[in-house]
């Protein structure tokens, strides 16, 4: 059955001229990261110039965003990633995958470069696309930008921007989304897809779904079953719970008793300052201090709000949200035991539309190089806007970990395929460590992530099993619009996202359908990884992790190289 | 005839409880904290006596760093992490 409500929106930056068309046919049942991966193999050369005119941002959303189905809003936002030299998909919530869904895009392609410096806003309502000049918005951080935006567009319009990090085209750039209270919080950070947006001259992407229609459904009866379902199995799933109480900073705690937290840039996996970062210490400071909110929802409809706002004690400081990966690379990372002094670091990061995993694990080399001392914060917080100011130092930081320990002359760089590592050390978390080697995507924990598994993880027994299924299954999430913690739900009834896509699509799925689309997604990507000319010498750890032990369990990166270049062997 | 008596074998152990465990334990176990415990204690056995609430299936049981199963029986000095099976953030 051929979906007519859906189509591809291709919109020229230099021309400025804007095209609906339906999708190939082999287009057809893909949606999200899928989707992206096959355009990109599709339609980009290969071996383009990442920030070149030949390379194409991407907005997919994924297969079930549209229907306010709970954590299944989520865009994925890709192309060729200028850090990475690869395939790049970055996911984020917030509202622009359910608005695009609105306006009926299955995917929007902008293609080649303006022949001008000047600065555009992309208007997308029902009527078409329309280019606005960015009157004041060049150089303004998002939050600040964000508001002007709202002003000119309206409250309820989504919106996709950069700030001075993707317009200084730095590597460690994202592209910010508008939450569903309109802050732009949720950010697509990944692999420099905020550089590749400025490439393209555009600093923010409105997007008028009011103007649209909810995507039709073609069994509505069957699709409230089987969302009914989903809800209650994701409801009654113990995490849910914990997410909603905690949100993900109580992994910390996790990762200091697996001994992978990463500590003083990957020097230990163990922190003595863990307390003051603690999961349990954040929840105390959001549930006291004013303006908090420990239980957020970053996307309408969400029903596990594990996100939250952070107001610092002096109450001069909001973030939202404050999540591990920030705490981990920001926090322990850097020596740093204080929460208030993470969020400061959060909320420039985030202001400057940048990847804080990416500059935390920058701000560790540097603190390596003697640049600043580990666990002093005020000095973390001067390198921040150092790269606000576009200081030499601070382009070299927001270029990443990588650039940063190239130009310092530091070594230990916790980084693959250029990209840094999220906040687990993979030494003592080796399943996690394929994933970092093998994921197309560069080091990501969000595409493999092993730490829930029942497994031991200092060993090397079934770790790259365990990596590959991981790898496809979430990658499936992600063509699905899902929320890495939707797993909850979808996976305690394997029958609810087939029954899903059969009641929407009319499609008939099986209950392998999330396996193999996230299968066909890594396939895709690494099809255009090594046509792109990257190589098993890509797919690797860096050397010093398999040399250098990792207190307390002095573990080193074990798994033999055979074995990661075999992962994909199907 | 003498008989010699003597206290069962015991072994002392560290617990650390993770987050929403704290608020399902006995009233004022603290975390982290000592506990001594009979020899041959398993942890399945462990949780029943904390009467943990949380399901088991959805835990984590982490002795010296490793992940274990509640079969494994705890041995004197033993580092227990009690966790419910999370995942990271973006």
């Amino acid at each position: 059955m051929t979906d007519t409500f859906f189509s591809i929106w291709r919109v020229n930056v230099r021309s400025q001229t804007f095209v609906r068309e339906p999708a190939p046919a082999s287009w057809e049942r893909l949606g999200g990261r899928a989707l992206l991966a096959r355009i990109l193999v599709d339609e980009v050369p290969p071996t383009c110039d990442a920030l070149g005119p030949h390379n194409k941002l991407i907005f997919a959303p994924g297969l079930l965003v549209g229907h306010m189905l709970s954590s299944c809003d989520r865009i994925s936002i890709g192309g060729k990633s200028p850090m990475t030299g690869g395939a790049k998909e970055s996911n984020a919530g917030g509202r622009t995958g359910l608005q695009l869904a609105r306006l009926g895009v299955r995917a929007l392609i902008l293609e080649d470069q303006p022949q001008t410096d000047d600065w555009w806003v992309l208007h997308l309502s029902a009527q078409g696309a329309r280019f606005d000049p960015a009157d004041g918005l060049a150089g303004l951080g998002v939050y600040a930008a964000a508001p002007i935006l709202t002003e000119r567009y309206g409250q309820d319009a989504a919106i996709a921007l950069i700030g001075p990090g993707g317009e200084m085209l730095m590597h460690a750039a994202g592209i910010q989304n508008l939450d569903k209270d309109g802050a732009p919080s949720r950010i697509a950070a990944r692999g420099g897809m905020g550089a590749v947006m400025a490439t393209k001259r555009l600093k923010a992407i409105v997007i008028d779904g009011g103007s649209g229609d909810k995507p039709p459904i073609a069994d509505q009866k069957a699709f409230n079953a089987a969302r009914k379902a989903y809800n209650k199995a994701l409801l009654g799933h113990p995490q849910t719970t914990v997410y909603r109480e905690y949100g993900t900073a109580a992994v910390a705690r996790m990762c200091q008793a697996f001994g992978v937290l990463p500590t003083r840039n990957f020097s230990a996996g163990e922190f003595e300052g863990l307390e003051g970062l603690s999961a349990e210490t954040l929840r105390q400071y959001l549930t006291t201090r004013k303006g908090c909110d420990p239980s957020h929802a970053c996307m309408a409809g969400c029903a596990i709000q594990s996100s939250n706002i952070y107001v610092t004690a002096d109450g001069q400081t909001t973030v939202s949200p404050v999540e591990y990966e920030t705490i981990g690379l920001m926090g322990s990372n850097l020596g740093i035991a204080d929460l208030d002094a993470v969020a400061r670091m959060n909320a420039v990061v985030n202001d400057l539309g940048l990847d804080t995993i990416e500059v935390g694990a920058a701000l560790g080399v540097a603190a390596d190089a003697g640049l600043m001392a580990f666990g002093d914060g005020a000095r973390g917080l001067e390198l921040v806007e150092e790269i606000r100011a576009g200081t030499a130092l601070g382009r070299v930081l927001g270029n990443g970990a990588a650039v940063t320990g190239q130009v310092f002359g530091v070594k230990r760089v916790p980084a693959v395929k250029g990209q840094a590592m999220s906040a687990y050390d993979p030494r003592a978390l080796k399943g996690t460590g394929v994933t970092y080697a093998t994921s197309p995507q560069g080091a990501d924990h969000t595409c493999g992530l092993t730490i829930r598994a029942k497994i031991d993880h200092l060993g090397t027994e079934g770790q790259v099993a365990l990596s590959r299924g991981l790898q496809f299954r979430t990658a499936g999430f992600d063509s699905l619009g899902a929320c890495m913690f939707a797993s909850f739900g979808f996976n305690a009834d394997p029958a609810v996202v087939p029954a899903l896509l059969k009641a929407r699509y009319g499609w008939d799925a099986d209950e392998g359908f999330v396996d193999w689309i996230g299968r066909e997604s890594v396939r895709l990507e690494r099809q255009f990884n090594r046509l792109a000319g990257l190589t098993p010498a890509d797919d690797r750890l860096p050397e010093w992790m398999t040399r250098e032990p990792l207190p307390p369990t002095h573990a080193v990166f074990d798994v033999p190289d055979a074995d990661l270049d075999a992962i994909f062997d199907f | 005839m003498r008989f010699l008596i003597s206290e069962p074998p015991a072994v002392t152990i560290t617990l650390h409880l993770h987050n929403v465990l704290r608020q399902q334990t006995p009233a004022g176990l603290s975390s982290p904290a000592s506990l001594t415990l009979p020899a041959g204690t398993t942890l399945a056995g462990l949780l029943a006596r904390l009467q943990i609430t949380f399901p088991a299936d959805a835990l984590l049981l982490v002795v010296n760093r490793r992940t274990v199963g509640p079969e494994q029986i705890l041995q004197e000095g033993d580092t227990v992490h009690l966790m419910p099976a999370l995942a990271g953030g973006d």
